[in-house]
């Protein structure tokens, strides 16, 4: 019982490392995650911000996919942000999915 | 061994910095900050105030729809249910 994860430590596992969230309806955020909270509301650094996503998701259901440089919606570039937990809908690490980061 | 929290503490994979939100907002308490709504709307101003329901007041707000500046306000206050995200003007 010990392999047993909670949902909460593998986002707890993201915590300095750069990771996607895909919020409910057509918007995404990417950033390096500095913390969170119980609710899930996140503390993000050198944040972009994506809206109009839904061809990305479509994209990503066809493929492995993840890289938004030839995306052409609105985007913008934020420092560092509290994103409200409220509107989350999915969260995704980079480094962790592609294996390029094993942090215990 | 299962039984610790994933909360603050763990090991560090930043600098010292705060886990969690609150040490953000006590960082960009008096800062310049964008608040964006739910609906898309923006509002610009200094952050006086946050609470856990991120209920924000904001002074010298500007509120910007769809990128244009529409109106100022000298006080505000946003209920926190609509905020999407506060952002730290640099």
């Amino acid at each position: 019982m010990g392999s047993q994860m909670l949902p909460l430590e593998l986002i707890d596992k993201c915590v300095g490392s750069r990771i996607w969230v895909i919020m409910k309806g057509d918007k995404e955020f990417s950033g390096t995650l500095l913390g969170f909270d119980d609710f899930v509301n996140m503390v993000l650094e050198d944040v972009i911000e994506l809206c109009d996503t839904t061809w990305l998701i479509r994209l990503r259901m066809q493929s492995t996919n993840n890289n938004a440089s030839d995306y052409t919606g609105a985007r913008s570039k934020l420092p560092k942000i509290l994103l409200n937990g409220n509107n989350i809908c999915m969260v995704h690490s980079i480094a962790l999915s592609y294996g390029q980061k094993s942090n215990s | 061994m299962s039984e610790q929290s994933p909360q603050p503490n763990g090991d560090a994979a930043t600098d010292g910095d705060a886990r969690d939100p609150s040490g953000f907002l006590s960082e960009i308490i008096g800062a310049p900050v964008t608040v964006k709504l739910n609906s898309g709307v923006v509002y610009k101003g200094d952050l006086q105030s946050v609470d856990g329901y991120m209920n924000i007041a904001l002074e010298r707000a500007k509120e910007y729809v769809d990128g244009e500046m529409k109106r100022n306000y000298g006080d505000a206050f946003v209920r926190g249910n609509n905020v999407m995200y506060i952002a730290a003007d640099m």
